[in-house]
């Protein structure tokens, strides 16, 4: 079994190292199957240890070597394939192969083939390593891996020129990378220093020892701790006040956004959350934090996407909101939930998103849903799946999304959040109607695109069947509920509905999903027969305020951008030329000016000489008789 | 081989004065030919060194002038036996890229005098062959940037010779004064190291003392607000000078520190913690803010080498192995990165004939390979796990974490900071669409360049996943040194503050 | 009575116009008298206090510092009168060859 969790973790590496040897190379598809494969690989073995840790219910832990050992410091490199890591293993594994594969469609034409495929592997190993480690430090070398590969990979198409916030709301796939890799670096801090505290209170990174030694702990280091971390985890998260990053990084391509930033990496925040439950569950204050911070941004998230026209940009907003979710449940203590959640979601976004990039390459890049419509008669199999999709991701009965998100909103009911509850319900119902306004605009209607003269296909055959595990796992994904919580809850904390609850909750559930179908039956209304704009409700200040984001890129840029360009500029010019250096070459110009002075005095007159002689002999006597007296 | 220290401090030297009779066409083969042997005598260095011994090793001590204690003493231990290879292997490399057609034989020669000095800073145990070496480091690069420099390269050149060595001075009265207490106390006159560190001395001399070493150790190093001799240098040397210059000759002021003032001063250290950690905090955000600022890619360059000497000083004082050892880690890794980084800009300076990074713009398309090569030390310069900058940077915050939470988080701020000027690097010259039509035909790198970049990122990776090799010398010497200075320090505040890690402390 | 005061104020006066001689004068033979007066200046001061003492040390030293300022002047205006020859003046301003 040792040797499966290598090959699991491994697989992915050799991938991406195998097309990095061509990445200079014009495109060659062989290298986009040995990639599938070697992923496919990885998947296999991620499976049968899931397997194998369902039937023995024991986790498999391996060291493979010493990383860092300085003073009492001791790193190692060290990989645990316990309930919880096999379940993300599965799911990203799962996911990237799909990607993978697809991407040997998607990407085509693009002559950059070889390398997106040797960075997508490097992003797997780099998530693989997160999910995997035994140990905090091990989980920042993948946290961290994950955000350099998301780095590559939002600026993949690194020569397009940079444009104004008008014309592209990120700017450029270049800006957009760097602003993801910094504002993750502003998280990261606080990641790094949570491993501090933990590391000088406990003596030891490794899992097993911090969470065995929590108890031991004074409640102000635990809550430190637990905040730090949590900062970790809403950069990688996009969480607000750092969410802008995630839509922005849409400039990547397709299937980037479908793994990235919306099945996998973004949701490693949670997952530390899951994985650090221990402590998150002995400090309430941070957890309450964490789950009113999940809910705000649940409904915030859903708000910016009613009004947006880009395609991509409402699946990101979405996968905002829906991380939102899993914070609240994480919060609230319902850590299975949050993971079933977490696990259901990746199946039915990264699909939503692979059919928006079935639709762009349909569309050759077009992103605006304004200019969609009717679609369905050319795409119809991409349509069934983004209708699934959707239709799961809005909690429609009997989809996966419908038993995730529905516990998830129970559970705030449960534990008497009755706020969280009623919002998370509202956006519930949101939810439901931005991502079939999406839909029908894209699919139904008139046929828009024609006025732009374009002319859309479905997409390669072999596509679509690649598609089809993940629409299955949206579909059926629910089903599994009691399964799944039976394996996660020997390593989590087991969360029970109370009595009252479990008889409200067919009344709670039937709350929930007439909120879902009313926004569903809305956006029919509005939008099944086609683009009907109203020029009122565009210009009114609401929607405004939703399309510019509640303004808040605006605004980073404004206090944070250009103050600190400007004070840079300020503190070179002025502080370190004017001050700084001028004063040491100050210096050096007195002791130079103060000998150029002086040299007047060789004057070559013997008399000026001899007055200087004599006033230096007045001088020597005044000082003498001085001395003499103060002495 | 029992004389191999002094075989690889005048092996430069002598092969370098035998470089007078070699032909100019063949003096850039000799000079590498040169480099190797020493390269390769310090990593037999390393080979023989018994990584389990703390102490010196291959210690060797002719009295020069016994009337007054001065003798011929070197030795090697875990602290300094890697940076005496970092030295080496960045001369042979930064001789193996040298581009220069102007005079080579004689930077040739210099360059090997250069190599002479930096290897015998770093192994001599005694203050006045220490100190003579520190003296004639300078001598070589004064002619290196004077003689190939840019525009300004008298005034440069001058600059840094008149700063650094004004700094020296203070410092040399300070091992003076060392030495005349010694006598004082013992009755006979020793500039030896090891005799030194056994001197116990009151507060307040040591912090006057302190001082003295502190001045000329701050501006080598060079710490805030001593450091503007250092764009001046890198802006106007020539791209070896640069490599030499950023990756060995500022190392010898953070090295300075860990061998002399901390276990000779410790009670002195122990008080300084403080100031230094606000120096260190302000060259680290500062300086990456200034880098920022900057339109020339060199001066980036050179700026974001002081915010990283900022992380390094910041270990030093952290009193604990970690911070110590994630230090003398920090330094080689900065030395590597650094140098290489200098010695790509110097790529496309070649090409281009100009550091502005508004001339440049869309670099990734026309030169793919030197773009990767670009991002990796980026990456590396930043911190990211599994490269060197990681090792040495999370070991020395998490080190002064036990000092000061506060002081920590915003020293940690350096990996945002960082991140910042060297993405705005990355993305002005390598990303975007080609705009300047000299760019459309930049050649990619050549064999030679390939030749002396691939091994440095080699070196990157292969220290970022496995660090233990190097680590683990470092480590005991510093434990070692630790435990020492923790028996040494008058002051109870200094025994508290110096962190003697469990495991030498189960050993005792 | 004339006492030792006496004596020394008028070697102080004797050395104050001296003194102004030597930083006044321009002519290189006024310089020698000047300096010549100083000197003088000080052996009546010598003379004064040897008396005043008792003790023939200082008229030992006045007739030193007289035997050595005659040599003085012998070499002093040797020098003078091969300046002069050369230069045709003996004024100051003008002989100020080694300015710096």
């Amino acid at each position: 079994m040792e040797n499966l969790v290598y090959v699991a973790l491994f697989a992915p590496l050799i991938s991406s190292l195998f097309a990095a040897l061509f990445g200079m190379s014009p495109r060659q598809t062989f290298v986009g199957i040995v990639s599938s494969v070697l992923l496919f690989v990885s998947m296999l073995a991620s499976l049968i240890l899931a397997y194998h840790v369902y039937q023995t219910g024991m986790p498999i832990h391996v060291t493979m070597m010493e990383w860092i050992s300085m003073g009492d410091l001791f790193i190692p490199f060290g990989f645990l394939v316990d309930q919880v890591s096999v379940t993300m293993m599965s799911v990203v594994t799962l996911v990237s192969t799909v990607v993978h594969v697809y991407s040997i469609g998607y990407m085509d034409h693009d002559k950059s083939f070889n390398r997106f495929f040797s960075y997508l592997s490097a992003f797997v190993f780099s998530m693989m390593v997160l999910v995997m480690s035994d140990n905090f430090a091990g989980l920042f070398i993948g946290w961290e891996g994950v955000g350099v590969c998301s780095w590559l990979l939002i600026g993949f198409w690194y020569h397009k020129p940079d444009q104004s916030r008008e014309e592209n709301p990120s700017i450029s796939p270049s800006w957009a990378a760097n602003e993801a890799f910094i504002v993750n670096r502003i998280a990261d801090l606080g990641m790094l220093v949570g491993i501090f505290i933990l590391y000088w209170n406990v003596g030891s990174l490794q899992y097993d020892e911090v969470f065995a030694a929590l108890p031991n702990l004074s409640e102000s280091i635990l809550t430190a701790a637990a905040l730090a971390l949590f900062i970790g985890a809403m950069g990688k998260s996009a969480q607000f006040p750092l969410h802008t990053w995630l839509t922005d990084a849409m400039e990547g391509p397709t299937p980037v956004s479908a793994l990235i930033h919306a099945a996998t990496m973004v949701t490693a925040g949670v997952f530390l959350v899951i994985r650090a439950n221990p402590l998150f569950s002995m400090t309430p204050e941070v957890s309450f934090f964490i789950a009113a911070l999940g809910t705000f941004v649940a409904f915030f998230a859903a708000s910016m996407a009613l009004v947006n026209r880009d395609l991509k940009r409402i699946i990101a907003f979405s996968t905002l909101s829906q991380l939102g979710y899993m914070f609240a449940a994480a919060g609230l203590g319902a850590y299975w939930i949050a993971l079933f959640h977490l696990g259901a979601h990746a199946f039915f976004k990264a699909l939503l998103f692979l059919g928006a990039g079935n639709v762009m390459h349909a569309m050759h890049d077009e992103l605006d849903i304004f200019k969609m419509g009717g679609l369905k008669k050319q795409m119809k199999w991409t349509y069934i799946y983004m209708g699934v999709a959707s239709l799961a991701l809005a909690g429609i009965p009997p989809l996966a999304g419908f038993f995730s998100k529905d516990a998830i909103i129970e559970t705030a009911f449960n534990e008497g959040r009755l706020v969280l509850w009623a919002i998370l319900v509202v956006t519930a119902g949101m939810t439901a109607f931005y991502s079939f306004r999406q839909v029908f605009l894209t699919f139904d209607g008139d046929e828009r695109y024609k006025e732009f003269g374009i002319h859309p296909h479905e997409m390669y055959k072999f596509v679509l069947v690649a598609l089809s595990p993940l629409a299955l796992l949206a579909v059926a994904a629910g089903f599994f509920q009691g399964a799944f919580h039976d394996f996660v809850t020997r390593l989590l904390p087991e969360y029970e509905m109370s009595e009252h609850t479990h008889h409200l909750a067919l009344i709670l559930g039937a709350i929930v999903l007439v909120f879902a179908v009313g926004g569903i039956v809305l956006a029919y209304k509005k939008y099944a027969k086609g683009l009907r704009r109203d020029e009122k409700v565009e210009n009114g200040f609401l929607y405004k305020l939703l399309a510019n984001q509640y303004y808040i890129p605006h605004l980073y840029e404004e206090i944070i951008s250009k103050p600190y360009k400007m004070i840079s500029d300020l503190m070179w010019k002025n502080v370190d030329l004017k001050i700084v250096d001028a004063t040491v070459d100050g210096i050096a110009k007195f002791l130079y000016k103060s000998g150029d002075g002086t040299r007047k005095m060789q004057t070559g007159n013997l008399s000026s000489y001899l007055n200087w002689m004599a006033i230096g002999g007045i001088l020597l006597l005044v000082v003498a008789m001085l001395s003499a007296m103060l002495g | 081989m029992e004389n191999i220290l002094s075989v690889l401090v005048f092996f430069p030297a002598i092969a370098g004065l035998l470089g007078f009779v070699v032909n100019k066409e063949s003096a850039r083969v000799y000079g590498i030919t040169v480099a190797a042997m020493e390269f390769f005598l310090s990593l037999w260095l390393w080979f023989a060194f018994d990584g389990n011994n703390a102490g010196m090793q291959f210690v060797e001590m002719i009295p020069m002038i016994p009337d007054f204690g001065v003798s011929y003493y070197l030795g090697v231990d875990g602290i300094s036996l890697f940076i005496v290879l970092m030295s080496t292997l960045m001369t042979l490399i930064g001789m193996m890229s040298m581009n220069i057609t102007k005079n080579i034989k004689n930077m040739v020669i210099t360059l090997l005098f250069l190599e002479m000095t930096m290897v015998g800073v770093f192994l001599s145990l005694d203050a006045i062959i220490f100190y003579l070496f520190w003296e004639l480091s300078l001598v070589p690069m004064l002619y290196i940037i004077g003689a190939w420099g840019g525009p300004l390269r008298i005034y440069a050149s001058i600059k840094f010779f008149l700063y650094t060595f004004m700094g020296s001075l203070i410092m040399l009265v300070g091992m003076l004064f060392v030495a005349y207490i010694y006598h004082d106390l013992t009755g006979v006159w020793s500039f030896a190291l090891t005799d030194w560190y056994a001197l116990v001395l009151p507060v307040s001399y040591q912090l006057w003392l302190f001082a003295a070493f502190f001045i000329g150790f701050a501006i080598k190093v060079p710490m805030f607000p001593f450091h503007t001799w250092l764009p001046y240098a890198h802006g106007q040397a020539p791209t070896i000078g640069s490599v030499i210059l950023a990756a060995v000759l500022l190392k010898m002021g953070t090295y300075g520190f860990v061998r002399f003032s901390l276990p000779m001063f410790p009670d002195a250290s122990v008080i300084a913690i403080t100031p230094i950690a606000i120096i260190a905090i302000i060259m680290i955000i500062y300086t990456a803010m200034v880098a920022y600022a900057q339109k020339d890619m060199k001066q980036v360059i050179a700026y974001s080498s002081v915010s990283h000497m900022g992380i390094i000083m910041l270990g030093i004082f952290a009193m604990n192995a970690e911070g110590i050892g994630g230090s003398v880690f920090q330094m080689l890794s900065h030395g590597i990165v650094s140098g290489a980084l200098f010695m790509l800009v110097g790529v496309i300076y070649d090409r281009r004939h100009t550091k502005i990074m508004d001339e440049f713009g869309g670099l990734a398309t026309v030169m793919p390979k030197y773009a990767v090569i670009f991002g990796i030390m980026l990456m590396a310069s930043v911190g990211l796990p599994l490269t060197i900058g990681f090792v040495g940077e999370f070991l020395v915050l998490i080190g002064f974490y036990q000092v000061s939470p506060i002081m920590t988080i915003l020293a940690g701020t350096s990996i945002i900071v960082g991140a910042v000027y060297m993405l705005s690097v990355y993305k002005k010259s390598f990303f975007g669409p080609i705009t300047n039509e000299a760019n459309k035909t930049l050649e990619d790198l050549d064999v030679k360049e390939t030749m002396s970049l691939v091994p440095l990122v080699m070196i990157v990776v292969w220290l970022g996943v496995y660090p233990k090799p190097v680590l683990e010398p470092i480590n005991n010497s510093v434990k070692a040194m630790l435990s020492f200075m923790d028996e040494k320090a008058i002051t109870q505040e200094a025994k508290d503050m110096i962190k003697v890690a469990k495991s030498t402390q189960e050993i005792k | 009575m004339i006492g030792l005061n006496h004596y020394l104020i008028v070697s102080a006066l004797l050395f104050s116009i001296g003194l102004v001689g030597v930083l006044r004068r321009r002519n290189l033979l006024m310089l020698f008298f000047a300096t010549e007066v100083m000197l003088n200046a000080v052996n009546i001061a010598f003379a004064a206090i040897s008396h005043y003492y008792n003790d023939l040390t200082g008229q030992m030293f006045a007739f030193f510092v007289i035997a050595i300022a005659a040599s003085e002047v012998a070499v002093g205006l040797g020098i003078l009168i091969v300046l002069y020859k050369k230069q045709g003046s003996l004024d100051l301003d003008e002989l100020a060859t080694m300015k710096g």
